[in-house]
């Protein structure tokens, strides 16, 4: 009987697991985001594009030209490198706009980049969004594929503007496919800014008006055709002059034929057109034009900005939309509560609003009662985008000085030109030691807080007696100020650009009127003195000014085939203020910058190699840029 | 125990002879390659540090490799491997060489590329005053027309023979470097006829110097003078 009850107990649990067991084995995996769910609503599609626009290339902040430290783990070189606290591995440490950590021209040979995986990204995008018009309503997925269009546009214009024509990619590549339609040719230089350009045409006629702050809409797609444009125009019209010889060159690989050059210039020209009137020169303090121009960088609600990337401290350090470091890397100690500062404004660069009236006309220097009265007669605009001696930043002065004479004679020139030894001068590495002596009771200091320190070896106080103000938030506490502590958003596409896009393009194509009043739109607004007439320079150095530290001007060498002209064992100075002890005034001299480390721009560098790993998976890249 | 010692022994000569029966039958860089650069004008093509370098191309691979070329116009290397190369000259002031030679190079292999140089430096004296030293020398140049502009001339002056751009001292020799900015075709025989000066020479040290004009070709290279030993006196 026993032995009963348990066979009917194990036959009624056998049928019953047999029942209820192996209904479906085919049910999709619950761990796998597939098409359908990304695709299917606003929400999904809204996860995809937030990888595509973190991956974008943007040069803000965080952006290292060199590449940067080895990744680690997801990080990636130079747009999101790893200990991206070091803001200040930028651009303009090797420009001239700024001397910094920089041993010479270390960034001309780039650092790979091939963002052909954030490509497919995008490519996938393109050709799934239109199967879901049912789920995502027409209207949304026609200005998706106008922001995918732009989005491709920004990845192809970061690969154009370092190797030339690359291939052009539209589709995802089936990984499976025959290895000989995988190893894809390069397109022609020309090929791909044309491509770069009917992108922008499409995000500018499907993307509507307005979009979620730091995403693009039409009107960031006309202002980056505006500058992708005026890239291809100079490449046409100065890289057929100055350029390196060789197989890619013969092939239109790099280079794009002289007589193209108008019709990029015309585009660039009707693209900035197509912003009249929808945005505007931030100009919300027109009585005090320095704090105009500083609070420009800092106002998210400024009119002027056309595309953003934003940051946010709850956001992991290491992701790109992480929190920045530009307040406690790009100011001294004495203003943060951590970091250290390592790139300072050069003499050259502030002396392209003109000479500072620091000598006499017999070259005497002239003598100030205090540090910041030189600064009375600048430029707004300057004074807004360099720290100079004597500013106030935090309620603590920049209190930069190099040293003191006892007493001074003869002019700058000969106290300059003097060997090191024969100078009375008085330096210092401690800012804490007094000069003639602890007791006097008129006693000095000899050097500032802030600089500038006789210690060679040390690069964390100015080496040129400037700081960066721009983007600086000068309303963050003290205690605030520290490494991953900044959020302020990096203007990536703004008015002004735009404008300065326009003037070039317009002077380049001779209408001088239309250059002329874009020119002094900015320059009213800077603070700066309208310009009767206009020419080349005019316009270029302009937006040297304006564009100042924002990662364009070694873009604007680079197209203008002056950098290695500009930068030709170039050395670079600083403006060193002195306190001379008996006259109780101060002094400067514009002396060599500490360091004087020398950049040369080799022509080879208009290009950057194909990286040679990709060579490896794919000869079909060869040749590679001329004299690699 | 001495049976395990046995299994022992026995698995050794086994593993022993069972490894490693293939050899590398792969050759080791054990072939070389060395020669001269001849400027068509006569003698070796005199270079400098970072300039000319014979670029080879191995048939077959996808990157390339160089040679720099000496100080004295010639180059070795003895570290290659056999095989096919595509080779030619590149880097330095002269004609660029658009023809790509196919070499078969193995051990001893030898090559002379002759090139024309943009200037030959001719006539080039040096004279000491005090510590002043004045270098004098003319610019001829094989082929004028189509040729770069000129961008400067300057001496270049070391405390070794190793002397030219990269290996000077830059206080004697980029500071003293006088801007010419001219084509070749517009300059006068004045113009070519060349004088530049080395003030504050340190007493009672030997230097070692030489003069290079520059050019703005693709690599804004340098044709250099002969070096010439100074020795300023006390």
């Amino acid at each position: 009987m026993k032995s009963i009850k348990k066979l009917i107990i194990t036959i009624t649990v056998g049928i019953g697991a047999a029942v209820t067991s192996c209904q479906k084995l085919d049910i999709a995996p619950t761990n796998i985001v597939t098409p359908d769910i990304i695709f299917n609503s606003q929400d999904g599609v809204k996860s995809l594009l937030a990888t595509i626009y973190a991956d974008l290339p943007i040069e803000d902040f965080k952006y290292r030209p060199d590449g940067g430290d080895p990744n680690n783990g997801n990080q990636r070189p130079g747009f999101n490198p790893g200990n991206p606290w070091m803001n200040f591995y930028n651009t303009a440490a090797v420009t001239g706009e700024e001397i910094g950590p920089f041993g010479g021209m270390d960034i001309g040979g780039g650092f790979g980049y091939w963002p052909y995986g954030d490509i497919r990204n995008v490519n996938t995008l393109i050709s799934e969004l239109p199967k879901h018009t049912a789920s995502l309503t027409p209207a949304t997925v026609n200005s998706l594929l106008g922001e995918a269009h732009f989005l491709r546009a920004y990845y192809y214009f970061g690969l154009v503007k370092r190797y030339g024509g690359v291939p052009i990619i539209t589709v995802p590549q089936d990984p499976g496919a025959q290895l000989s339609t995988l190893q894809v040719h390069r397109d022609k230089e020309q090929a791909t800014w044309d491509f770069i350009g009917a992108e922008l045409d499409l995000g500018y006629q499907m993307m509507s008006e307005t979009n979620d702050a730091g995403r693009a809409n039409k009107y960031a797609a006309a202002a980056l055709k505006s500058r992708t444009m005026l890239y291809a125009a100079c490449i046409a019209k100065y890289g057929s002059t100055n350029f390196v010889d060789g197989p890619a060159r013969a092939q239109g690989l790099v280079g794009i034929p002289a007589d193209q050059a108008t019709k990029y210039f015309q585009a660039a020209y009707d693209a900035a057109k197509l912003l009249d009137g929808h945005y505007s020169l931030y100009n919300q303090n027109p009585t005090d034009k320095v704090a105009n121009f500083t609070d420009l960088f800092l106002d998210a609600s400024s009119k002027e900005n056309i595309f953003v990337r934003q940051y946010s401290l709850t956001l992991n350090i290491n992701t790109p939309a992480g929190p920045h470091s530009w307040d406690a890397t790009m100011s001294p100690g004495r203003m943060t509560s951590g970091g250290l500062s390592r790139s300072y404004p050069t003499l050259e660069f502030v002396q392209l609003w003109g000479n500072l009236p620091i000598t006499n006309d017999d070259g005497t220097p002239k003598r100030y009662n205090n540090l910041l009265d030189l600064t009375q007669a600048l430029e707004p605009r300057l004074r807004a985008t360099v720290y100079f001696p004597g500013e106030t930043l935090r309620g603590l002065a920049f209190d930069t000085q190099r040293g003191i004479y006892p007493s001074f004679s003869g002019t700058a020139a000969a106290e300059v030109a003097k060997a090191p030894n024969s100078r009375t001068w008085q330096l210092q590495t401690d800012p804490n030691v007094l000069y003639p002596s602890k007791t006097d009771p008129n006693a000095k200091q000899i050097i500032g807080f802030t600089g500038i320190s006789n210690n060679l070896g040390d690069d964390q106080l100015t080496r040129t007696g400037f700081y960066v103000r721009k983007y600086i938030n000068y309303k963050a506490a003290k205690t605030d100020v520290d490494l991953y502590k900044s959020t302020q958003s990096w203007i990536d596409l703004r008015y002004a650009e735009v404008l300065l896009n326009r003037a070039e393009a317009a002077i380049e194509l001779g209408n001088t009127g239309d250059a002329l009043t874009q020119i002094n739109q900015i320059r009213d607004r800077a603070g700066a003195t309208a310009y009767s007439s206009i020419d080349l320079t005019k316009v270029r150095n302009e937006r040297r000014m304006e564009l100042a530290f924002e990662n364009q001007y070694y873009w604007d060498l680079k197209r203008w085939r002056t950098a290695d002209v500009v930068l030709d064992r170039a050395h670079f100075k600083g403006l060193m203020p002195y306190y001379v002890f008996n006259e109780n005034k101060y002094i400067f001299l514009a002396e060599t910058e500490l360091f004087n480390r020398e950049y040369t721009f080799q022509k080879q560098f208009y290009y950057e190699p194909i990286p040679g790993g990709q060579i490896n998976q794919n000869p079909n890249l060869l040749p590679n840029n001329p004299s690699y | 125990m001495k049976k395990l010692i046995n299994i022992i022994l026995a698995g050794i000569v086994i593993l022993a002879s069972s490894a490693c029966t293939k050899t590398d039958n792969y050759g080791g860089p054990n072939a070389s390659f060395q020669g001269n650069i001849v400027a068509s004008t006569g003698g070796n093509l005199l270079t400098s540090s970072g300039s000319t370098q014979i670029k080879l191309q191995e048939i077959g691979w996808t990157t390339p490799q160089t040679i720099p070329s000496k100080f004295d116009g010639t180059f070795e290397d003895t570290k290659l491997f056999k095989a096919n190369y595509k080779v030619i000259p590149t880097g330095g002031a002269f004609w660029p060489v658009y023809d790509t030679l196919t070499i078969k190079i193995d051990q001893g292999t030898k090559h002379d590329f002759v090139v024309t140089p943009y200037i030959v430096i001719k006539n080039f004296t040096s004279t000491l005053t005090g510590t002043t030293l004045t270098l004098k020398f003319d610019i001829d140049a094989p082929v004028a027309a189509g040729m770069p502009t000129i961008k400067d001339a300057q001496p270049y002056v070391n405390t070794t023979k190793l002397v030219g751009s990269g290996a000077s001292i830059r206080d004697f020799s980029d500071v003293n470097a006088v801007t010419i900015n001219k084509d070749f075709i517009d300059m006068t025989a004045a113009d070519k006829s060349m004088t530049l000066t080395v003030p504050n020479l340190i007493p009672g040290r030997t230097f070692f110097v030489r003069v290079g004009v520059r050019l703005s070709d693709s690599f804004n290279s340098s044709n250099f003078s002969e070096i010439v030993q100074v020795d300023v006196p006390k």
